[in-house]
């Protein structure tokens, strides 16, 4: 499994030399399966550039929204793939007892915020409400779950072969929870997360910032921490950059979450800020170690 | 894939929320299971959730009583959060539970579904006291 930043900031796009090295495009993160499948998690702006790297031959793509917040679908209208007739793109996205998946995203993708309607995009695009039960997209298994976040939300994990990614970009685990202290099961997006080859996890505040951000939907970043240690998760991308945080700012950041992970006995080399961009080969999961007599 | 057992993030909030409360509350998954009371219901009934634990529907029904304005044990089927988590409907009524040293509280309970578009997911109660014979005086 490849995967490619396309956009790791949260809540606006946050373009400018400020922003130049982790980027200023909101939530998208590419996706490439071992079949050759292709997954957009999220649209956010980030999903336009994902849509110039992508060949124009006939394709199937599904997007998998964790949630309808404009900073995950603004670049839904922007991506190229979207225009091209012989495309087929299915979108996935969680339920909500007030309208249906297609209807909501037809909020944005109309007049007057939209030049064009969804029933004039060019492409085959079906709506698809995420199951509660695991299903299949080409080599991998897709499981998603509702997550602590304001509105319908989910995270969502991939298996492929003996590699795992969970994305998890807008939770706020810790709302009313001490994270160090509560059971496993009743942590929000603990079962995405556990074991997870690669985490991809919102850190949007730093501790400083979070008390006035409490009840936003977003993590601290000793929340963040606490729940990749709690989950084991091999990696971890603090993930959803806060728009005000420009590059310098979240560099002295992630020292700061680089030294609170080692306390809590964690591989300096297994935590980093999302880097749009940036890619990693999700490697099989080493086998453990034999049990010696 | 790893399967790990997780709670709905339904009961997860609601178990937070009730933690923060000084209302008494329990919590019940959707299959009757007693997943969690917060501090304020262990007060009452004399014993920390974290010393019970888990409890089964027929057995938490029994623990505390309760009782009607007789004296006599409620069944459980006509329990509020029964009617709750089984009707999906809410419920209110006022009974007496019987804490661990024996001292009886009249309270009201108040039941309601937790109801998600996936459906059901188990239900609240909360806990008052009792207006009509003041807080803490029942049927011994």
């Amino acid at each position: 499994m490849k995967v490619k930043l396309w956009g790791t900031r949260g809540s606006i796009p946050a373009p400018g030399p400020e922003t130049i090295r982790y980027g200023g495009n909101t939530s998208c993160v590419g996706v490439t399966l071992a079949d050759g499948s292709m997954l957009a998690l999220d649209a956010g702006t980030g999903i336009r550039c994902l849509g110039l790297a992508l060949p124009e031959e006939p394709t199937r793509l599904h997007i998998l929204l964790t949630h309808l917040h404009l900073d995950h679908i603004q670049g839904l209208v922007f991506f190229a793939p979207v225009f091209r007739p012989q495309t087929e793109i299915v979108i996935w996205g969680p339920t909500s007892p007030e309208a249906s998946l297609r209807d909501r995203i037809a909020r944005y993708i109309s007049a007057p915020l939209s030049p064009v309607e969804v029933r004039e995009l060019p492409c085959d695009v079906s709506f698809r409400h995420c199951p509660e039960t695991e299903w299949e997209i080409g080599s991998a298994r897709i499981r998603a779950a509702s997550v602590s976040h304001r509105g319908p939300t989910l995270g969502f994990r991939i298996d492929d072969g003996d590699s795992s990614l969970a994305y998890i970009p807008d939770h706020e685990p810790a709302l009313g929870a001490d994270l160090e202290e509560l059971e496993e099961d009743w942590i929000s997006g603990f079962a995405l997360a556990k074991d997870a080859s690669l985490l991809i996890h919102d850190g949007q505040y730093t501790d400083a910032e979070y008390p006035c951000h409490l009840g936003w939907g977003h993590a601290a970043t000793s929340h963040a921490l606490s729940f990749a240690r709690r989950t084991n998760a091999q990696r971890t991308l603090l993930f959803h950059h806060d728009p005000l945080h420009s590059d310098d700012f979240l560099d002295g950041l992630g020292a700061e979450a680089r030294e609170r992970w080692i306390e809590l006995g964690g591989d300096p080399a297994a935590l980093e800020l999302a880097v749009e961009r940036s890619e990693f080969e999700l490697p099989a999961r080493a086998p453990k170690a034999a049990a010696t007599a | 894939m790893s399967f790990v057992t997780q709670r709905p993030l339904e009961l997860i909030l609601a178990r937070n929320l009730m933690s923060a409360l000084s209302t008494p509350a329990f919590l019940v998954d959707e299959g009757g299971l007693l997943v969690f009371y917060n501090e304020a219901a262990g007060l009452l009934l004399g014993k920390r959730f974290e010393e019970l634990g888990t409890v089964g529907p027929q057995e938490w029904g029994s623990l505390f009583g309760p009782f009607d304005e007789n004296g006599e044990p409620i069944p459980y089927d006509e329990l509020p959060l029964v009617t709750a988590v089984r009707a999906g409907r809410p419920a209110h009524s006022e009974l007496t539970v019987r804490s661990t040293d024996g001292t009886n509280h009249h309270v009201e309970v108040s039941a309601f579904p937790i109801l998600t578009p996936h459906g059901s997911q188990g239900a609240i109660a909360v806990f008052w006291p009792s207006l009509k014979n003041g807080n803490g005086a029942g049927p011994a």
